[in-house]
């Protein structure tokens, strides 16, 4: 009587162990970033050429993320890098190419991208109709023999209603190439506006002076060659970059995307999101 | 006696087919257009036209891609048809500038717009003499009732009775590129009630408002443009 009560029994006991360790285990949502969503830019070029370069971590790159209860979540984002800034290059850069490092005699100067941070949040989180996806790119430039110039930061977001994708996979992808066409959008609009590209260019895309060697004991006072920050400061005639004295902050309707998109880094949702790898 | 209980739910379910397909399009809707001229109108073979969703900020209002599809293709086909330019096709021929962050807010901002020389270039190219912002949504207003369904090893069916409203309501508004200033707007909303009954198979009787939404504002874009309205 026991074993045919256990027999009778047994089929749920599976079910119900299979359909737990479904719901437990959840698996992982994989989602790439795909290539051919990246038009050349229509734009007037700056007087630049620049070479690109791409490190690993940027092409290699790969948002992971545990969301309580929603699952792993893996955005790779480094596949359509190359391409996206290959697009970029043609629109707005006099001339481009990919380097292998930060320095690149036969160019102006070199671009080095990085993305710094990654996130998003899913309709459920935000109790939202949208899937939403930030970037943050962080921009160094250097110059031809790789002293950097400058850097900046751009913040991106894009976002896809959860009435125009069936699954979130579609629907977070749709949100993640989104933010690379804002990124691609703004990097357009505004890199002859970014401060350090404006006063490089305007002075003539100089060689940066090396920084001097750290040294323990502090430099001896007044005497000997311009240091960069001597060099930069307002007033003085030395030939190189008058980083201080140039205003060329982004005005007009640039200016003002800029501060919305300032406005919607995603500090006010990140409450709602669930533990980060 | 089993066979004779499938052949009678398989007859049953036929049924129920032949009367969902008779009683699909059954659902009723009501549609009000509505139009403001700001400027006179017109449009050439030559001229091109695009319809745009506003996706400047998450919001509620959001058109719906398929909604913007439908109009597209719908302006595209039929009676008076106009070269219309698909939303994605645009935006790639003028990045980055009609990027949701991006993209003109006001006409105000046109002029501006159109004094990038290469910006005008592009546009010339593709022939565009329209800008359609359409914003809007269609949404479930109310809904009651109930429904069931059961499956035995003899067969199975379904019993209840829903009921749902659905309001469609979008304005679109057209902005002349040759002279950068709105030549006016249109809107159209739509609203219908949706039945299910269920006597062992659903017999659904869809309002289909958003579709009716589309077409109405489709045809009246399309005179509006054409200025035959």
């Amino acid at each position: 009587m026991t074993v045919s009560i256990w027999r009778a029994a047994a089929p749920c006991v599976l079910l119900c162990s299979l359909t737990g360790l479904l719901a437990g285990c959840g698996g992982t949502n994989r989602l790439e970033v795909i290539e051919g969503q990246f038009p050349v830019p229509v734009m007037v070029k700056a007087p630049v050429r620049l070479g690109i370069y791409l490190d690993e971590d940027l092409t290699n790159f790969v948002h992971k993320e545990t969301i309580e209860s929603k699952g792993k979540w893996e955005v790779s984002l480094g596949s359509a890098q190359r391409e996206l800034f290959n697009n970029l290059g043609t629109g707005i850069f006099e001339d481009h190419r990919f380097v292998e490092g930060t320095s690149a005699p036969q160019m102006d100067g070199v671009l080095k991208p990085t993305i710094r941070e990654v996130q998003f949040s899913l309709p459920s989180q935000t109790r939202s109709k949208y899937y939403e996806v930030w970037v943050r790119y962080d921009f160094e430039l250097f110059d031809k023999a790789g002293t950097k110039v400058g850097q900046w930061v751009l913040p991106a977001y894009g976002k896809a209603s959860e009435k125009d994708f069936g699954n979130k996979m579609s629907g977070m992808q749709a949100a993640a190439i989104a933010a690379c066409r804002d990124a691609m959008a703004f990097f357009s609009l505004n890199f002859q506006r970014e401060k350090v590209v404006y006063d490089w260019i305007k002075a003539g895309k100089p060689l940066q002076p090396l920084a001097p060697p750290a040294s323990p004991a502090p430099p001896p006072a007044a005497t000997g060659a311009p240091t960069a920050a001597s060099a930069n400061a307002p007033g003085s005639n030395s030939p190189g970059p008058v980083v201080a004295s140039a205003s060329a902050a982004p005005t007009g309707r640039q200016a003002d995307a800029q501060t919305d998109k300032q406005a919607d880094t995603p500090a006010d949702t990140q409450t709602d999101k669930g533990g980060q790898q | 006696m089993t066979e004779t209980n499938g052949k009678r739910f398989m007859r049953l379910i036929a049924c129920g087919v032949i009367a969902s397909t008779t009683l699909l399009l059954g659902g009723c809707v009501t549609n009000t257009v509505q139009q403001v001229r700001e400027a006179s109108t017109g449009i050439t073979d030559s001229d091109s036209i695009v319809v745009l969703g506003r996706r400047n900020r998450p919001s509620q209002s959001e058109a719906e891609m398929d909604f913007l599809d439908c109009v597209s293709r719908n302006m595209a086909s039929g009676t008076d048809a106009v070269q219309v330019v698909t939303e994605q096709q645009f935006m790639d021929a003028l990045f980055p500038w009609f990027e949701p962050r991006t993209a003109p807010v006001n006409t105000t901002d046109l002029p501006d717009l159109l004094s990038e020389p290469i910006l005008a270039e592009r546009i010339r190219e593709i022939g565009l003499k329209y800008l359609v912002w359409v914003e809007g949504q269609t949404q479930r207003t109310a809904q009651a009732g109930s429904f069931s369904c059961s499956i035995a090893p003899g067969g199975g069916g379904c019993f209840g009775f829903l009921t749902w409203d659905k309001d469609s309501s979008y304005e679109a508004s057209v902005w002349n590129t040759h002279t950068a200033k709105t030549a006016g707007k249109v809107s159209s909303d739509a609203a219908g009630t949706s039945y299910m009954p269920a006597i062992v198979v659903p017999i659904p009787l869809i309002a289909r408002v958003q579709s009716s939404a589309c077409s109405s504002l489709a045809s009246q874009l399309k005179q509006f443009v054409q200025d035959k309205s």
